[in-house]
């Protein structure tokens, strides 16, 4: 018998309401338990609206999702899966502290029953130390800086105790320190936590060291099995320009986009 | 000035009960930006005032026709910006106006029928707390203490809501409830608070001690106490000033609760918030 996949997209399709072309079409792929696939693709590629997706905050026209088994809505209801957003559009004139915000996700995951002040406390504590965020803790969030916002909002995501990562576009607005600290503390929430983690980008650079395999998402899906059977000619083709400054010190096997994965 | 206090002691009891609400919603209106909101729902009491005139009750049960009128005021608001995609905006505005209008048409219609006592503009507009009785004063303390009780019961997913409503989607936290419950407790205090400070300064209730709170302090509980304590300086600053200078007691309130929201930014440098 197969294992059930962390996430599973069948022929899906979303047009967002209006919009000419679909944001997504046709999208198959399979992310396994325990894996940390990156999705890389220009802006506008459906990266967003894949994780929205599968956290059923919308809709496909056609096709099915599932995640772990289920469907994205009772996943979200369980706290399967958890989410970093790409833009945090919090209202920062309320004084929320880093903790008091982990608390707010971390208490709906825990039922009734066990919800105690001292069941809450240990949890937001635990994820604090994870992402290393004590020194801030106390910090209205409104004061953090990008780097420490993301920190945050990755321990927000772990506190609630989910079996997958979801994380959109982890590295716009940190300097190259802080994206060094996030690849370690992705890198370490997978091996010690055994996290399944989807990474969306548009920069290659962010999840080709970190990755086990390879998405290239520009409406219709590439997939790849791994980094190194990415070429600057399909990455060419997902972004419609010369993508040769994206590649930094990867190794690639040069090949044509059509030969790319296989499967769409 | 002691007689004065004995008879006005139901008004001065009703005044402490919905300044506190006000002041406890009030960090929720600043943080969610729901001030135009409240403009439009506590405009939307006059409709309501003129539904209740032409029904025939009298101004003591008022409360039965405007609260509902709000509180649906309120969710059709949220309805149509939502769901019909209107600018919110352009949904309050239109509200403010046609439930405006709706209500100065009503309430003359039920004049010239000779309606049993249809409440003067004057009223309506600035309040007439020392009117109150002790049926309304025990009533602002029931919503005060209802709403309360809510408030404790749902503080996390309301917080979480109001912080980041796209996070709280996300991480399954319930927010279409939270705008539902925020909005019928927005309708309430503002129908309560209507009595105090009339229609035109309800809002100022719902948005000063919030407002400046939220600069005085950088701490979340901080600034709810703060709110609190801000709304209760406010009111007894403004009755202090109506009864000592004979003036409206309503417009001494506001005023009151807009200097300390003035003072604010001064106060902010002295605590480190600013």
């Amino acid at each position: 018998m197969t294992e059930t996949p962390a996430i599973a997209f069948e022929s899906v399709t979303f047009r967002y309401p209006g919009a000419e072309r679909p944001a997504i079409e046709d999208v198959t792929f399979e992310v396994a338990i325990g894996d940390r696939v990156g999705v890389i693709g220009p802006n506008g590629g459906g990266k967003s609206t894949l994780i929205k997706l599968a956290l059923g905050l919308l809709e496909p026209q056609s096709g099915s999702i599932h995640v772990l088994g289920e469907t994205p809505e009772r996943a979200r209801a369980q706290g399967l899966l958890a989410y970093v957003p790409q833009r945090f559009d919090a209202e920062r004139a309320l004084p929320v502290s880093v903790r008091q915000m982990i608390e707010m996700a971390a208490a709906r995951n825990i039922s009734w029953r066990r919800r105690t002040p001292a069941e809450i406390r240990m949890r937001v504590d635990e994820a604090i130390a994870l992402v290393s965020a004590g020194a801030f803790a106390d910090t209205p969030v409104g004061r953090l800086s990008g780097g420490q916002v993301q920190r945050a909002l990755v321990a927000r995501a772990v506190a609630t105790q989910p079996k997958i990562l979801a994380l959109d576009e982890p590295t716009v607005g940190i300097d190259p320190d802080g994206q060094e600290r996030l690849s370690e503390m992705t890198r370490r929430l997978h091996d010690d936590l055994g996290l399944t983690i989807i990474t969306v980008t548009h920069d290659l650079r962010v999840v080709a060291a970190s990755s086990d395999r390879i998405a290239c998402l520009a409406g219709k899906l590439h997939f790849h099995d791994a980094p190194e059977g990415l070429t600057p000619q399909v990455l060419a083709e997902v972004f419609e320009h010369d993508v040769s400054g994206v590649f930094g010190d990867l190794h690639v096997d040069a090949h044509k986009a059509s030969e790319c994965g296989g499967h769409h | 000035m002691s007689l004065y206090f004995e008879h006005f002691a139901p008004a001065i009891i009703a005044a402490i009960a919905i300044s506190a609400l006000c002041s406890l919603l009030s960090v929720i209106v600043i943080a969610k930006r729901l001030a135009f909101i409240g403009q439009g729902v506590s405009h939307a009491a006059l409709g309501g005032v003129g539904v209740a005139a032409i029904v025939g009750l009298a101004p003591q049960q008022h409360f039965l026709v405007v609260a509902p009128f709000c509180i649906l005021t309120a969710i059709a608001i949220a309805w149509l910006s939502d769901r019909e995609r209107f600018s919110a905006d352009a949904v309050i505005g239109a509200a403010l106006v046609g439930t405006m209008a709706l209500g100065a048409l009503l309430i003359s219609i039920a004049a010239r029928h000779g309606a049993r006592r249809v409440p003067g503009w004057e009223e309506l507009m600035f309040g007439s707390v020392l009117s109150v009785g002790p049926a309304e004063a025990t009533l602002s303390w029931i919503v005060f203490v209802a709403i309360l009780g809510a408030l404790i019961v749902v503080r996390r997913p309301l917080l979480f809501w109001t912080f980041d409503e796209q996070g709280a989607e996300a991480f399954g936290s319930p927010t279409t409830g939270m705008r539902m419950i925020t909005l019928i407790m927005l309708g309430l205090a503002i129908v309560i608070a209507m009595r105090l400070v009339g229609v035109v300064l309800a809002t100022g209730l719902l948005v000063l001690p919030g407002a400046a709170a939220l600069k005085l302090t950088t701490r979340l509980g901080a600034s709810i106490v703060l709110s609190l304590v801000l709304g209760q300086l406010g009111l007894a600053l403004g009755l202090w000033a109506s009864f000592s200078l004979d003036l409206p007691p309503g417009a001494c309130i506001a005023l009151a609760l807009l200097a300390l929201f003035a003072l604010s930014p001064f106060g902010a440098r002295l605590t480190g918030a600013a």
